[in-house]
């Protein structure tokens, strides 16, 4: 058996099909070639543990308030009351020492809005507390089926009311942090709010006459992915909110990537 | 009475002239330019960044890149540095500057092939004729990039709207938190633009065998097509009312069609997949 005729078999040997029909020369190539049997031994391997990593659950939400915990506790995530006020020689590189954990906060706050729209919320998730169960039963998925709008008067009110240029950062449900609170989302929104107000610290220490217009754009994207959160309680179906839902945190992090490159 | 009211407001005219003319003339007197001149290889990697102030870039000699900044006061420092290829201009503001007189204003004469990637706060951005790669950033600056083609064009902004005039055959992302995106005859292989609560507007055919994505949160959308368009199209608004003013023919999906939420179907030969989805704005197809 040559190298090159080993690698035809590789994928046999990834997928556990070559074992049925194993090439009688094959280990003995391998004997003979450390080149093909390292190779086989790492893609051995790979495979391996790519297997176990697909048993595995998704992580909690609650993971990433650890480690934002942990990150605090080794005083990697500082307070920023603690932090003195300072003008550096290299404002790039003073951004860097102050805030450089914008950059991975944005990359928690895209994880966990992937997070929570490939989570599949349980079936009692659709059990209200705070807001009015609808009187159509909701659809299994909007693309096939579009749910009715009508039922829920708080987002008939959303689409009635017009949306000005420069939007109010308050939310447009009447009060969609208590919706989302009843059931599937609340670890994710708490975690996100604690970073937030540390951004606004930042922004506040940094560049105090930009914090409105962080603070508002920032209540403007946190409204509307409570608001399309409030929604999926309704409908968890609805592939297309679901959608909406990664786009509004990717909003979000492209709102935090933005101060990072703003704020210097 | 009355010849004395005038020589009054005569009076007054004249103080106020005086006082704008001094005022200009120690505004023109208070700028300074610089000039920098590169020499550089095909597809060149040009970068400027400055905190406050424009950025215009047009096409100029094959193999140079002059670069022009105008200062608006003395409180404000270029750093700019080549490595071959690859030319880096970044100004900052020296220590107690106000932000509103230590801007910076950038004109760059580069090879058309050349890739920029340009970053200000206020802008404004613009570009011109060239077809490289352009990455622009900024918060409020207006971003506007004109007959552009072949080249990739990404594009992100906080609040400043973003208007894309004849760009063809790039790979085209914008993306805005609250900014409107315009875009007018603007098609290639991939074409999308989010944002928030901006409207996007679009002027065009699609072109063919494109992948177009207009997505909003509360944004309107609106798309703006001559009659002969070949594309096939989905829209979705999951709270807005959608609706097309388009003979559109039926098109087998697994999506379901819902009368003013949403829309499927296709025009001519389906060249191009054309996705329009909102969460709460309106959506409206209409013919040209």
């Amino acid at each position: 058996m040559k190298c090159s005729e080993v690698e035809r078999v590789l994928p046999e040997l990834v997928d556990g099909s070559l074992a049925a029909a194993f090439p009688a020369d094959f280990e003995s190539h391998l004997e003979s070639c450390p080149a093909c049997a390292n190779l086989v031994s790492d893609l051995t391997l790979i495979a391996t543990e790519a297997r176990d990593l697909a048993e595995c659950d998704e992580p909690s939400p609650r993971v990433w308030v650890r480690i934002a915990a942990q990150l605090r506790d080794e005083g990697l995530i500082r307070d920023p009351e603690s932090r003195p006020i300072l003008v550096p020689a290299s404002p790039r590189r003073r951004w860097t020492s102050t805030a450089w954990w914008l950059a991975p906060v944005a990359a928690a706050v895209l994880a966990a809005g992937a997070y929570v729209v490939s989570h599949k919320p349980a079936p009692q998730v659709a059990t209200q507390v705070s807001a009015p169960a609808p009187t159509n039963p909701a659809p299994q998925n909007s693309a096939q089926k579009s749910p009715d709008i009508s039922p829920n008067p708080a987002l008939v009110a959303t689409t009635s009311q017009p949306v000005p240029a420069t939007h109010s950062p308050t939310p447009k449900l009447a009060k969609p942090s208590d919706v989302v609170a009843s059931a599937a989302y609340p670890t994710v929104e708490h975690e996100a709010s604690a970073e937030d107000q540390q951004f606004l610290s930042v922004v506040s220490t940094r560049a105090p006459s930009l914090r409105a217009t962080y603070e508002g754009q920032l209540q403007t994207v946190n409204a509307n992915i409570r608001e399309v959160q409030a929604y999926l309680e309704h409908y968890p179906g609805d592939q297309d909110a679901r959608q909406q839902l990664m786009d509004a945190y990717q909003q979000k992090a492209l709102l935090y990537q933005i101060a990072l490159d703003r704020i210097q | 009475m009355a010849v004395l009211q005038q020589a009054r407001i005569d009076y007054t005219n004249t103080v106020v002239t005086v006082v704008l003319v001094t005022c200009l003339s120690a505004a023109s007197l208070a700028q300074s330019k610089k000039e920098y001149s590169y020499t550089v290889g095909p597809r060149a990697n040009i970068s400027v960044e400055t905190q406050y102030g424009a950025i215009s870039v047009k096409p100029g000699s094959a193999n140079q890149v002059l670069v022009t900044a105008t200062f608006k006061s003395d409180n404000v420092e270029v750093d700019q540095q080549q490595n071959g290829n690859r030319i880096e201009i970044a100004s900052h503001l020296l220590r107690g500057t106000d932000p509103q007189i230590g801007h910076i204003d950038y004109e760059l004469l580069i090879p058309p092939d050349a890739n920029i990637n340009l970053r200000s706060s206020n802008g404004p951005l613009s570009v011109e004729r060239l077809q490289g790669d352009l990455t622009l950033e900024g918060t409020d600056a207006v971003v506007d990039i004109r007959e552009v083609e072949n080249g990739h064009v990404h594009v992100r902004t906080m609040r400043g709207p973003v208007t894309l005039t004849d760009v063809r055959n790039g790979h085209v992302e914008i993306d805005s938190i609250s900014g409107d995106i315009q875009m007018k005859s603007v098609t290639g292989p991939l074409v999308q633009a989010r944002s928030g609560s901006g409207r996007i507007l679009y002027d065009g055919d699609f072109g063919s065998d494109g992948d177009y994505k207009f997505t909003t949160h509360t944004g309107d959308i609106e798309a703006l097509v001559p009659a002969d368009v070949s594309a096939a199209f989905r829209a979705h608004s999951v709270l807005g009312r959608v609706r097309h003013d388009f003979p559109l023919k039926p098109r087998h999906s697994r999506f379901r069609e819902e009368a003013g939420r949403s829309f499927i179907g296709t025009s001519g030969q389906a060249a191009s997949e054309v996705l329009l989805r909102s969460f709460s704005g309106r959506i409206r197809l209409k013919q040209r």
